[in-house]
C-alpha cells in the first residue's frame, strides 16, 4: 500500500483530479447526472402528479414515437426550418461581414446596428414581429405599398413556420457576422497582393482566396446553427401560445417534448423524444464533419 | 484562530436568534399562498381588495397572493410535482378531473358546515369539482356565452331585434357584411368566431352529437356532429360573412368586436368589463346564443378555488376558502362584473338579473353545456382545434377533418397506455 502510494504516477494523479474536482462537481451534478437520468426515464413511464413512481417499459417509449402523427409533423417542420434557415443566416452572414470588412464610412456604427437584434432577448423580438405580422400590421401593410400579395402571416398554417424563419433569419445573422468579420480579419493582406499580381479580379479572390480560407469558420458557423435551429423553442412557443398552432404548423420538436413533458406529464415518453432528437443532431452534425474533411482532403 | 473562533460563535448566535425570532412570530400569524391569473389589473386590484377585508376579518392569517399570468396550469402542475404549489388556488373546471384523480387536492367535504349553504350553488357548477362523492373545490364564478351585437350596425340595416335562431343569424351576418372604405376588401364581418372546440361543444350537442362514448373515445365525426358545425363552415367559406380574429389582426373574438370589425360576437361576460373599459364608444348589448336546430344551446365555464393537499396550514386555508366563496367574500369579488358570481343568492343581491347586458348569460346557464369532460378533453381540444382550423381555411372537407381529428385523438390516447 505504502508503495503503491509513493508511486510519482498516483500522487501526480490523484493531486490532478483533486484540482479537477470542482468542475468535476459541477458538471456531474448539472450535466452528467440529467443526462444519466434522462436516459434511465426514457426507459419507464413515469408518473409524477401525486407521488413519484416509474415503471420499466422496455423500448415502448421509443417505439411510440414511430407511430405518434404529431413526431413527425414536428420533426418535418424542424427539418424544413433547418434546410432553410441555415444556408440563408450563413449566406447572409457571409455578405454582411463581406460589406463591412470594406473601407466604408460608419463601419463601426454598422456593425455594432447589425448586431442588436442579436443581443435582444428572443422573447422581445418575437412580440414585437408578432405585430409586425399582425393582418394589419407594418410587414403587410409595406407589401401592400408596393402592390405584392399580402398574407396573414400568424394565423395561416402554410405562412406560419416561414414568418418565424424570416424571423431567426434577421436576428441570428448578425452573430455569425461577427465570427466572419474576424476571421476575415485574419486572413494575411499578401495572399491578396499576390493574387492581384497575377491578375484576379475581386470576384476571383473571392472564389479562391476568401472562400477555402474561411472554410474552418463556416463548419464551425454551420454546425452552430444546425445546432441552434434544431432546437427551436421559444420563438415558436409564443408565437403560438405554446400550442404549436395553427394546424401544427409551426409544432418543432422541442415544443412537442415540451408540451409532453409539462402539459401531458408523461416524462418517460419526453425524455425519449429528446433523446432521439439529440440522436438525430448528433448524426447530421457528423455528417456534415465528413463532408467537411473530404473537401479538406482534396 | 481564536478571532475566527469568536466571529463564528457570534455569527452562530446570530443566525440562532433570527430564526428564533421568524418561529415566534409565525406562531401567532400563519401565512396562506393563493395563486391565481389575471385577465386584467382590475381584477387583480378587486380581488387584493377582498384578500385585505379577509385579513381585517381574520387577524390571524396573512394571504400571500401571486399572480401566474401565463400557461397557468403548466406552472402549477410542475409546482405540485415539485411540492412548491400554493396553498390555495384556482382550477379550472377543464383540469378538474386530472387533479381530483390524482390525489393532489384536499377533499373539503370534512370542513365544509352548514352555514355555508351549499345549495345556494347551482348543482352544474359544484357537480363540476366533485367526484367519487368528495367535494375538491367550491366555485367562485362562472360565465356562460352569449351573443354580443353592435346596436350602431344593426340599426343602420335597420334590424331591431337581436337573432333569434341560428338561421338568422346567419342572414343578418351576411347583411352585417360590409366594406366600408370600399377598398375591394372587407373590413366588417358580420360574426366574428373563435375556431375552438371550447366554444363550439354545443353545436355539436345540439343535433345529439357527443364527444366521447362511454368507453371514453372520441366520436365528434358523427353526421350529427358535422351538422352542428355546418353553419360555421358555410359563414366562413361560402358567404364569408365570418372572420376569426387573426383573419382582421385582433388577437381575440372581443378585441375584434371592439375595434368594429365584426358586428357579432358569441363571447363569455369578461367582455363586458373590457369592452366598457378599452373601446367606451361602442354601443352594444348582448342576447342569449341564437337557437340552434331548435335547441337553445350555450357553453358554460366555471372555476374553483381548491386546497392544496400539502398545504401546510390547512384550516387557515379553509378560513380562505370559505371567506371567498362564502356570501360576504363573494359579493365583495362579484362587485366588478368581470364573471358572474357562483351563488345565486349572490347573483339576485348585486342585481345581476336586472341589468339587461347579463340577463342572456344567466338564462344561459339553465341550458348551457359545461366544459368539461374527462381527462383526456384537453387531447380532443388539440385534434379538434387543429383540424377544424386547416377545415376553415378549405384544406379540407369538415367531414375528413372531422374523422382524422377523431382519429388521431384516439390514436394518441391508445398511444399512451402502455
Amino acid at each position: 500500500m505504502k508503495r503503491f502510494w509513493q508511486k510519482a504516477k498516483v500522487r501526480e494523479a490523484i493531486s490532478g483530479y483533486l484540482f479537477m474536482a470542482p468542475t468535476i462537481l459541477v458538471l456531474g451534478t448539472f450535466l452528467i447526472a440529467p443526462i444519466i437520468y434522462a436516459i434511465f426515464l426514457s426507459f419507464h413511464k413515469v408518473e409524477i402528479l401525486g407521488g413519484l413512481s416509474y415503471r420499466f417499459v422496455e423500448l415502448k417509449n421509443f417505439l411510440r414515437t414511430f407511430e405518434d402523427e404529431r413526431v413527425w409533423i414536428a420533426l418535418k417542420n424542424t427539418i424544413e426550418y433547418v434546410i432553410i434557415v441555415v444556408p440563408c443566416q450563413t449566406i447572409l452572414a457571409l455578405i454582411l461581414a463581406l460589406v463591412l470588412n470594406k473601407e466604408i464610412q460608419g463601419k463601426k456604427w454598422f456593425r455594432i446596428i447589425f448586431f442588436l437584434p442579436t443581443v435582444t432577448s428572443s422573447a422581445v423580438l418575437t412580440l414585437i414581429f408578432i405585430w409586425i405580422y399582425n393582418s394589419n400590421g407594418l410587414l403587410n401593410g409595406l407589401l401592400d405599398f408596393f402592390g405584392l400579395p399580402t398574407y396573414n402571416w400568424l394565423g395561416d398554417p402554410s405562412v406560419a413556420l416561414k414568418s418565424i424563419m424570416i424571423m431567426n433569419i434577421w436576428s441570428t445573422a448578425p452573430f455569425f457576422m461577427v465570427i466572419y468579420l474576424a476571421a476575415l480579419q485574419d486572413i494575411p493582406r499578401s495572399v491578396y497582393e499576390a493574387a492581384k499580381l497575377d491578375g484576379a479580379n475581386e470576384f476571383d479572390q473571392f472564389i479562391n482566396i476568401t472562400v477555402p480560407l474561411l472554410k474552418p469558420v463556416t463548419f464551425f458557423v454551420m454546425v452552430m446553427g444546425i445546432i441552434g435551429t434544431f432546437q427551436l423553442f421559444d420563438q415558436s412557443y409564443i408565437f403560438s401560445g405554446g400550442t404549436g398552432g395553427p394546424n401544427n404548423s409551426t409544432l418543432t420538436v422541442v415544443l412537442l417534448i415540451y408540451q409532453y413533458a409539462f402539459r401531458s406529464l408523461d416524462m418517460g415518453y419526453a425524455a425519449a423524444l429528446a433523446l432521439m432528437l439529440a440522436g438525430v443532431i448528433l448524426v447530421t452534425t457528423l455528417i456534415q464533419r465528413g463532408f467537411f474533411r473530404e473537401e479538406k482532403a482534396n | 484562530m481564536k478571532q475566527i473562533l469568536s466571529r463564528c460563535l457570534i455569527l452562530l448566535s446570530l443566525i440562532l436568534f433570527l430564526t428564533g425570532c421568524s418561529r415566534s412570530i409565525a406562531s401567532d400569524i400563519s401565512t396562506v399562498t393563493l395563486s391565481g391569473w389575471q385577465s386584467s389589473p382590475e381584477e387583480k386590484q378587486l380581488l387584493e381588495q377582498v384578500l385585505r377585508e379577509f385579513e381585517e376579518s381574520h387577524p390571524g392569517i396573512k394571504v400571500k397572493f401571486e399572480v401566474i399570468t401565463d400557461q397557468y396550469m403548466d406552472v402549477i402542475k410542475t409546482r405540485l410535482i415539485g411540492d412548491a404549489a400554493p396553498d390555495v388556488f384556482y382550477v379550472d373546471a377543464l383540469d378538474a378531473p386530472l387533479l381530483m384523480s390524482h390525489g393532489v387536492l384536499e377533499p373539503l367535504d370534512d370542513y365544509i358546515t352548514e352555514d355555508l349553504d351549499l345549495d345556494d350553488f347551482a348543482p352544474h357548477l359544484s357537480e363540476a369539482f366533485q367526484s367519487d362523492g368528495k367535494t375538491y373545490g367550491l366555485p367562485k364564478d362562472f360565465t356562460t356565452l352569449a351573443l354580443f351585437y353592435n346596436k350602431k350596425y344593426f340599426d343602420q340595416l335597420s334590424i331591431s331585434n337581436p337573432p333569434q335562431t341560428w338561421e338568422e343569424l346567419e342572414d343578418y351576418a351576411k347583411k352585417l357584411t360590409r366594406d366600408t372604405t370600399h377598398n375591394g376588401r372587407v373590413d366588417r364581418y358580420g360574426l366574428g368566431m373563435t375556431p375552438e372546440l371550447s366554444r363550439h361543444y354545443f353545436m355539436i350537442k345540439a343535433f345529439g352529437g357527443e364527444l366521447v362514448d362511454q368507453k371514453g373515445e372520441a366520436v365528434f365525426a358523427t353526421r350529427q356532429s358535422l351538422s352542428g358545425l355546418t353553419p360555421l363552415m358555410d359563414m366562413y367559406r361560402q358567404n364569408h360573412s365570418a372572420a376569426l380574429a387573426s383573419d382582421v389582426g385582433a388577437s381575440s373574438g372581443s378585441e375584434m368586436f371592439g375595434q368594429g370589425k365584426a358586428a357579432m360576437v358569441i363571447e363569455g361576460s369578461y367582455a363586458i368589463p373590457y369592452l366598457q373599459q378599452t373601446f367606451p364608444k361602442i354601443e352594444f348589448a348582448t342576447a342569449e346564443v341564437p337557437s340552434i336546430g331548435n335547441h337553445k344551446g350555450s357553453m358554460v365555464y366555471t372555476v374553483a378555488y381548491v386546497m392544496n393537499k400539502q398545504a401546510k396550514n390547512k384550516e387557515a386555508a379553509w378560513e380562505l376558502i370559505s371567506y371567498l366563496t362564502g356570501k360576504e367574500g363573494m359579493k365583495a369579488w362579484a362587485n366588478g362584473g368581470l364573471a358572474i358570481p357562483a351563488r345565486k343568492s349572490v347573483i339576485s343581491e348585486l342585481g345581476y338579473e336586472q341589468n339587461p347586458l347579463y340577463t342572456p348569460f344567466i338564462a344561459g346557464a339553465d341550458y348551457a353545456t359545461i366544459w368539461q369532460e374527462d381527462e383526456k378533453l384537453p387531447i380532443f381540444m388539440t385534434h379538434f382545434d387543429n383540424q377544424f382550423l386547416s377545415a376553415l381555411l378549405g384544406e379540407q372537407s369538415l367531414k375528413s377533418a372531422m374523422k382524422k381529428a377523431q382519429q388521431t385523438a384516439n390514436k394518441e390516447i391508445k398511444a399512451s397506455n402502455y
